[in-house]
Formats: structure tokens, sequence, C-alpha cells
């Protein structure tokens, strides 16, 4: 590791600096986005970057823990872990957070002055999400979660002088710092029934388990729980998602897509580190509390879809259904993680591309996109028609689309596992039978939105064309989605390997 | 040369160029889309010709395997079966399009629409691979639903809706039991899951897992049939479609779960099959009379037609599990032939409709006077689908009837009132349509154009050349579903009846059977 001590903890300094950078130059150099634009750009690729070199040395040399705190009471224990969790999260959350930025480009020209504000806490979260899932230490992950959700909240409410937005920030607020505080209060029971905040490494949870027998595990479950929920949360999974509907709404459409897509992300990959490895020893306790949060979570994110009118509050509870997806791959333990990868991977995608589409049409400081917004979309713009068609054909679950195989993947994993409860060999069936009928049931939401883009607009007038980067961030989204549709084995080779150690 | 990849790529690669083709030059949008599907059509005619007879065989395989971990891949291949579903679909995809020169709004959005589709029906009856299947049975819904949905008459949203949420639903547990199917498979071969059907072919399954991936499969396939009572979305979605969509519709789509129930659940599943059997043909026969007794009754000329592929259908599920090979040739036959009468019919349908735009039968009368030869072919398409001897539909009406009599006697006779029924409800619309009066309304209507004529002339020559002299097409079949009944034989205790098989010859001399083993067929 010799000159590439810094590599490990690369993605959040390239993103930290560039969100310094960013200020610096707003402020010397003016406040004209030309100059400290590309500034932002090329953190999220140089962040995207040091994802791509973690995953050759990961491949290369194998995974790693870093002790880097030396000096503080628990110095024994690593602060940061590099192996191919962090390292696939790295790329991804890199990647969807470049194209994420270039469809919230608009909002940003419309922010005028505040523009660096917005971007650099763009930046900021990204390298809270991204600490999320690279440390074996419960409290950092904390610390990723709060820097993450503290510049969210802003990000919801960056137009406070619209009503939708201030309320929208202020909800988030609420809710999530009750989410985080949940989940600190897990990280402390968890500590209290384990005697340490490490997953891995020196002295740790794991080491715990393997030798002692737990004979009254009431604290560790409430613990556990705690945690749950606090990931619940953030991922919107039911019956924690009633936030996500209204902040959606609320928020400025032009970085909804950022900020819905990578939190999932990071929320995903914190589950597989914390449950997925850390907890592998008490894989039979919380597989089937996952296996039920998956089930209601698709069962109400679908049918509570199907009622809206509102475009966004549409994909706000779709999230939900997709959440429970990915939860049915985690319901196979860390055998899930490579399905969630791919799952969650090309979903963001689709989140992002799907409300940079949203953007374009009402425009990216809307809060409000009723569905009639859409109506005859493929006539008045058919790039943006078509493009968003793609989008919503992948996360409907079409064959030929990313999301097809994805929900493959993660029903097949489900039931490749012997589950514990109910105790039988074929895994989760019951969950995948509900899985596959519930994404029937979404077609219903997913086919009305493409029948009303295709309809005929009651204005004939042209939508007016979005500029470079937002149509930039959706032609990579379709693409993404239609790609890994028809060619999908270089991911799912390469997520086999996005393991946690 | 991967020609199966080239017969599924061609309107694909039709689709691609009729989607950059220039907006100023609207006028190559048609022949550049005919074009495409004309040049699948010939890719289908290569195969048809070079296509081996008399072995079950699967032929023309392409075999590319692309992840190990989910061992899923471009697996594709024709027999005896998939062979003539093939060729059906694409002749009446370059006719349907040819045909829809009345389709005025968005005219490139519908061709490549129409491309969509023609790729996804033959790669159903090309796939090899489970999953590979599934991804084509299920994207097809994807352009019909729009066809319907944009080109469609007045209930088009209530129809496409219906049609999208019903097959779907049926998908649901196809897609269960694929899974269900793949993980078992790829627990005995050592990956994650295998959705080659030679893998899943060779693993032993218990009765009650037979039975219960039977049964998802059977009932996916019994909604795309549709099977009474599935059937209530056949309705609605054929008679809102626009005539080349209820032309595929009813031409190859429903073909689409016949195939399936064929390819797979008596493939896969057989003990399941034999102990299903006799349910599967009751709600054959239903489907036969009720179809026909509904579509008595019918006002809307479109929705006449569409009961009628109930009844249809009905004859050719009653012919699948009778499991003869007379029967099961029958029903192979019955889907080409079905496919085509039911076909020239909806163009027929559509042709007038473009003069009317009204299918009501009330709003006709004396039809005939003023349009002798549309009145003529429609005889003709009537006659065929109603099984008049020399036209295909008494071939494989009569085959399905003769070896169903072999294992369900009851079951076939009542079957026979079928024809009966078709006769009266087909003629007794014609009666309406053609003859009496000449409604005011009607009067001075154009005949056929040549452009219309000639749309029909393949059906027309088709219908009457396979009826005449069916056993070019007998003779492909034959094996593969010899291989079928193999299969059931060897794996159930149910034999064939001795006179089922062909192996075995009738002769009939003085009035008594004499049956002699091992002859020539």
């Amino acid at each position: 590791m010799q000159g590439g001590a810094w590599l490990p903890i690369a993605f959040e300094v390239v993103l930290l600096v560039g969100a310094l950078a960013v200020l610096l130059v707003a402020v010397v150099a003016g406040r004209d986005r030309r100059f400290w634009g590309p500034a932002a750009g090329l953190a999220f690729a140089g962040a995207a970057l040091a994802g791509v070199l973690q995953w050759r040395e990961v491949s290369t040399s194998g995974a790693g823990l870093f002790f880097t705190a030396q000096g503080v009471s628990f110095a024994k224990s690593p602060m940061v872990v590099m192996d191919g969790l962090s390292a696939f999260g790295a790329i991804v959350l890199g990647l969807v957070g470049f194209v994420g930025f270039l469809a919230a480009w608009d909002l940003v020209a419309k922010v005028g002055r505040r523009g660096p504000e917005l971007v650099s806490l763009l930046l900021l979260s990204l390298a809270g999400l991204h600490m999320m899932m690279a440390t074996p230490n419960l409290v950092v992950i904390f610390l990723g979660l709060e820097t993450a959700s503290i510049s969210f909240y802003v990000v919801a409410g960056f137009l406070r002088r619209q009503k939708g937005s201030a309320e929208s920030s202020f909800k988030y607020f609420l809710l999530g710092s009750l989410a985080s505080a949940l989940f600190l209060y897990g990280v402390a029971l968890t500590f209290a029934a384990t005697g340490s905040l490490t997953l891995y490494g020196g002295n740790s949870i794991r080491d715990f388990f393997s030798s002692t027998i737990v004979t009254q595990p009431g604290i560790l479950l409430a613990g556990m729980a705690l945690m749950l929920v606090g990931i619940a949360f953030k991922v919107s999974a039911a019956p924690f998602h009633q936030w996500a509907p209204d902040v959606y709404q609320g928020a400025p459409t032009g970085a909804v897509g950022f900020m819905a897509a990578t939190v999932k992300i990071a929320g995903f990959a914190a589950l597989a580190r914390i449950f997925g490895a850390g907890l592998v020893s008490q894989v039979d306790t919380w597989t089937p509390i996952v296996a039920v949060l998956a089930a209601v979570s698709m069962v109400v994110g679908t049918v509570l879809a199907l009622v809206q009118s509102d475009v966004k509050r549409m994909l706000a509870y779709s999230g939900v259904a997709h959440a429970g997806y990915i939860l049915t791959a985690m319901t196979a333990g860390v055998a899930g993680v490579p399905a969630m990868w791919f799952y969650v991977s090309t979903y963001a995608f689709m989140v992002v591309g799907g409300f940079a589409v949203l953007s374009t049409v009402s425009g990216s400081d809307s809060s409000k996109v009723p569905l009639d917004d859409l109506k005859g979309l493929v006539k008045r713009s058919p790039e943006m028609g078509w493009l968003m068609t793609f989008v919503v054909l992948g996360m409907s679950g079409m064959p030929f689309f990313a999301g097809f195989v994805a929900k493959v993947f993660s029903f097949v994993t489900a039931t490749a596992v012997p589950a514990p409860w109910p105790a039988n060999d074929h895994g989760y069936l019951w969950l995948v039978v509900l899985g596959v009928v519930m994404s029937v049931v979404g077609l219903a939401f997913y086919f009305r939105i493409i029948g009303t883009m295709f309809s005929t607009p009651d204005d004939q007038a042209e939508l007016q064309e979005a500029g470079l980067p937002v149509r930039f961030a959706v032609i990579v989204s379709a693409v993404i989605t239609v790609a890994f549709g028809i060619v999908p084995w270089p991911l799912i080779e390469a997520v086999r390997d996005a393991f946690p150690i | 040369m991967p020609v199966l990849l080239l017969l599924v790529g061609l309107p694909l690669v039709g689709a691609l160029v009729v989607g950059i083709l220039p907006k100023k030059r609207p006028e190559l949008v048609f022949p550049v889309s005919l074009g495409a599907s004309t040049a699948s059509l010939a890719v289908a005619l290569y195969v048809l010709w070079e296509f081996e007879a008399g072995t079950p065989a699967l032929q023309f395989i392409e075999d590319l395997r692309f992840s190990t971990i989910l061992d899923m891949g471009w697996r594709v291949g024709v027999d005896g079966i998939s062979l003539f579903m093939v060729v059906l679909t694409a002749i009446l995809f370059p006719i349907s399009i040819a045909a829809s020169r009345s389709v005025t709004d968005r005219v490139k959005t519908y061709m490549i629409l129409m491309l969509v589709l023609e790729a996804g029906v033959l790669g159903v009856f090309v796939a090899l691979d489970l999953l590979l299947f599934f991804a084509f049975f299920e994207i097809v819904l994807v352009p019909m639903f729009m066809l319907i949905r944009l080109w469609g008459s007045d209930n088009r949203r209530y129809a496409s809706m219906k049609f999208v949420l019903f097959t779907a639903a049926g998908s649901a547990f196809l897609l269960a039991s694929i899974i269900g199917l793949a993980v078992m498979t790829g627990a005995q071969i050592g990956t994650l899951a295998s959705f080659d059907i030679r893998n899943v072919l060779a693993i032993q399954l218990s009765g009650t897992a037979q039975l219960l991936l039977f049964l998802g499969f059977a009932i996916a396939f019994a909604i795309k049939v549709p099977l009474f009572p599935f059937h209530t979305w056949l309705a609605d979605a054929h008679t809102e479609a626009p005539t080349a969509g209820s032309v595929i519709l009813a031409g190859v789509l429903l073909k689409m779960g016949t195939y399936g129930l064929l390819r797979f659940n008596l493939t896969l599943f057989p003990e399941a099959a034999v102990r299903m059997a006799p349910y599967l043909a009751i709600l054959g026969v239903i489907g036969i009379v009720y179809g026909a007794a509904v579509a008595i009754v019918q006002p809307d000329v479109k929705r006449l037609i569409a009961y009628s592929s109930v009844s249809h259908m009905g004859f050719i599920v009653l012919g699948m599990f009778a499991f003869t090979t007379q029967s099961l040739q029958g029903s192979v036959f019955q889907m080409i032939s079905h496919g085509l009468t039911t076909g020239a019919l909806f163009l027929l349908v559509g042709m007038i409709y473009d003069r009317t735009h009204t299918r009501k039968i009330a709003d006709y009368g004396g039809l005939a006077t003023v349009m002798p030869v549309y009145a003529g072919l429609f005889l003709f398409a009537a006659f065929a689908s109603a099984g008049l001897p020399g036209l295909s539909g008494f071939v494989g009406e009569f085959t399905i009837l003769v070896g169903s009599y072999l294992s369900f006697p009851v079951m076939a006779i009542v079957a026979g009132s079928g024809v009966i029924l078709a006769a009266i409800y087909l003629l007794w619309a014609y009666e309406r349509v053609f003859t009496g009066a000449t409604n005011p309304k009607i009067e001075g209507l154009k005949d056929l154009d040549f452009r219309e004529l000639a749309i029909m002339a393949p059906l027309v020559v088709l219908i009457i050349g396979i009826g005449v002299y069916p056993k070019p097409v007998m003779d492909r079949v034959e094996p593969s579903v010899e291989l079928i009944l193999d299969r059931i034989e060897s794996a159930t205790t149910y034999q064939v009846p001795l006179v089922g098989r062909s192996s075995a010859v009738v002769d009939i001399e003085y009035g008594e059977f004499d049956v002699h083993e091992g002859g020539e067929g």
C-alpha cells in the first residue's frame, strides 16, 4: 500500500476538496457557473475514478481494513475499510452522482447566485453516503448518515420561498432526525449487548459472536431492530416510508433524482455491511424481519402508487416498492449482495433519469408534477418522450430493460438459500410470489404514465428544449436502462465481487 | 450464419431505421417497414425450405451462454411445431403492415411498434431458454398495449388496460414458476439458476412440484389462449384494436398460449399433464360451445369474430390434451389455419370499417349487391373458418375431432356441435350483412381495390393450399408431436390408444378395423 495510503479515503477526499473548491472558485472568480461548474463536474468524475482505482486495488491485492484513528480510546478498531462493497459503491455513487449533478444543472441555473452552495451540498452529501459503506465502525456509519442527511434537508428546502419546498424540508428534517436518533440508539444498544462498536477487525462484534453464545438477546434484538428501522427509513421501505412522497413532491424536481437515488445506494450498502457482514451470525434473526419489511414495502408502494395523480408522488411510492424488491434480495443474507447491487445500481440511474425528464417537463424548480403535464410528451418532445418510456419500462420490470433482470436476479437469490422462518429449503418463496404479483399490479400505473405520454397533447406547442447537461443525463440513464437489460452479464459478473469482507 | 438471429433481428433493425428516418420524408416510413417485415418473411421461408422433415430434432440451433451465475442466454431453435408458428407470424405481419395504409396519425410510431411486436412474437416461437421465452412473451404486451391505446376505437383505454392486466397477471404465475424451475435446475447443476430448457428437461421433479409448476404455466397460457373462463379480455381487446392489431392478436398472439402449453406444459411436466388433461379438455369444450353460442348473438361483427376465436381456440386445447398423434397434429394445424382464416376475417372487417366506420351488423344489409367481390371473399373466409371441406379449417377441426374421440368420446361429440354452431353464426351474420334489401346508408360504396385484393390473395391461396394438400405441414409436425407423446408414455402409465399413433395403419376392409403395427404412416 505504498503511495496508495490515501486510496481508501480517496473518494471522500476528492469530494470534500471539490466542495471547498466550488465555494472558493465562486468567491474568487465570480458566481458565474461556467467557472465553478467544471470544478464540481471534475469532483464527481474524480470520485468515480477513485472508485475505479479502489476496485482495481481490491481485485489485485485484496480487501483491507485501515486504522486511521490512532489516539482515540478505541484506537485498535479500524475506521475505514476498502473491499468489494465499498469500491463498487464508490463507482456507482460517483457515476450516479455525476449524472444526477448534470440533471440538476437547470436547477443550478435557476437558483442563480446560490448555485455553488447547492452543488457543494450535493458533493458533501455524496462523501457522507460513501462513508456509510466504507467503514466497519457503527459510529462512523452514523456520522456519514448524518453528513448526507443534513445536506439533503437543506437541498429539499432550497427553494424555501416555495410553500412545498419549505414544508418538504421541515418534514424531512423532523422525521429524518427521528430516524437518525433511532439508528444511533440502536448502535448504543448493540454496543451494550456486544461491547464493541466495530463490525469486524480487532475486538469486534463478529469476534464477540464467535466466542460467546447469547442466551438473553433482548438488548441485542432491540439494537438490531432500531438500526434496521433507521436504515429502512433512509431507503424508504414501508412502513417507514411516509416522508418520501411528501419530500419528493415538495423538493425541487431537479434535485430529487440525485437525493432519491444516492441515498438508496448508500442505505442498502450499509444494510449489507451491518447486517450481511457484521451481524452474519444473527442472520436467522434478521432475515425474516427483512422479508416482512420487503413484503409490506412491495404491497404498500405498489398499491398507493396506483391512486396517485402526481408523477413525483407516483415515483416516490414506486421507490417504496423497489425498496421492497431490493430487500427481497437481502433476505438471502450476505448471498443477496450481488443481486442487491445489480438492482440498486441500475435502478438509481432510472430514478435520476426519470426525475430529470420531469424537470424538463414541469421545470426544474417545480414541486408538483401532475400526470397531465406528461400528456402528449412523445409528440411535444419525441426525444424526452421515448427516453422516459424506456426509463418507465425499466422501472416496471419489462424484459429487455434492466429492471427485469434486476427483479429476476433478486427473486432467484431469495429462493436459492434456505429460509429460517418459515423453515424450508426454498427460501422466501412466498415473498417471490408476492413480488411477482405486485410487479403485475404495478404495471397498471407504469402503463398509465406511458399511455399519458403517448396520448394527444392538449396544446400542440413543442416542449422547450432542455439544456445539454440535462439531456445528457437523461440519455445516459435511458441507455443504461436498456443496455443492462439486453446485455446484463458484464454487470452480473462484476457484482459477484462486490462483497463486504 | 445465425439465421434465427437474423429472423428476429431484421424487424428490429427495421424499427430502428424507421425511428431515425428524417421527419421530412414521411413517405419512406411505409416501404421501409414493409421491407423489413418482408425480409424477415424471406428468412422464415428460407428456414421452411431448409428444414429437414421427418425428424423431431431441433434445428437451426444457436446457443450463446452469457452468464455462469445466472445461466441464461440466446438459445434458439425450431422444430416442427415452432417452424409453422414462425412462418405464420412472418406471413401475417407484412400483410398487416400492408393493410395499415389507412393509419394516418403518427405512422412512424405505429410502424415501429408493429416491427417491435413482430420481433417479440418471432422470439417467443424460437426461444429455447425459459427466461428468453418469458422475456419475449412479456415484451409483446408493450407494443400491443400502445397499438390498442393509441389507434383503437372508442373504448380503447379500458380495453388496453384490461388486456395488459389480464395477460400480465398470467405472466406473474409464469415468471414465478420459471424462477422456481430454474432454481431447482441450478441446484442440480451447481449454479444459482439455470434457464436452459435442456438442463430443465434433465431434472427429476416430484409429483407435487410438477403439478404446481404445471398450473403456474397453464394459467399464464390459458389466459393468453384464452381458455374459458379467462376469455373476457379478448372480446374487448379485439374489438377496440385497430385492424392490424386484431389480425395480429387473433392470428399469432393467441397462438403463443397454445404453443406454450405444447412446448412447456406437455413437454416439461408429462405426469401433471396426464393428470390435468381431462379438466383442461373440458374447459376447451366449454369454450367451443360457449364461444360459439355467444358469437351468435353479437351485434358487432368484430365481437362476433372475437368470440368465434374463443370457440376455435377451444378445439386446439381439446386436441392438445387428448394425447393422440392425430389430435396433436390437428391442434398444430388448427393453430395455423385459425391464424389464416381469422386474420382474413378481421382484415375484411377492417376494409369495410375504413369505408363506413361502423361495425354494427344492423347498419348493413344487402351489401352483396354493392360490393360483390367483397361479399365473395367474406363468404370464402367464413366458410374456411366454419370448416368447409377443402379449406384449411376443415382439416384442422376434423383431425382434432377424430383424434380426440379416441381419448374423450363424449367431449369430441359435444365439440362437434361447435362446427355446426360456427356455420350458424357466420352464415347468419352473412345473411344479415350481405343479403336482403340494401341499406341506403351503404349505397355507392366502392368495391375492393387492387391493393386490398393483393393483401387478401396470399391468405386465400394458403387457405386453399393447405386445405387441399395438408401433407407437407403434417409431415413436419408429426415427428415433433410424436416425441411429446413418447415422453408422456415413458414418464407415465398413460398409453396412447393404438390407432391413435401414426405408426399404426388403419385399414378399413369390409367394414372391419384391421390394425397393423409398424406400417408406414
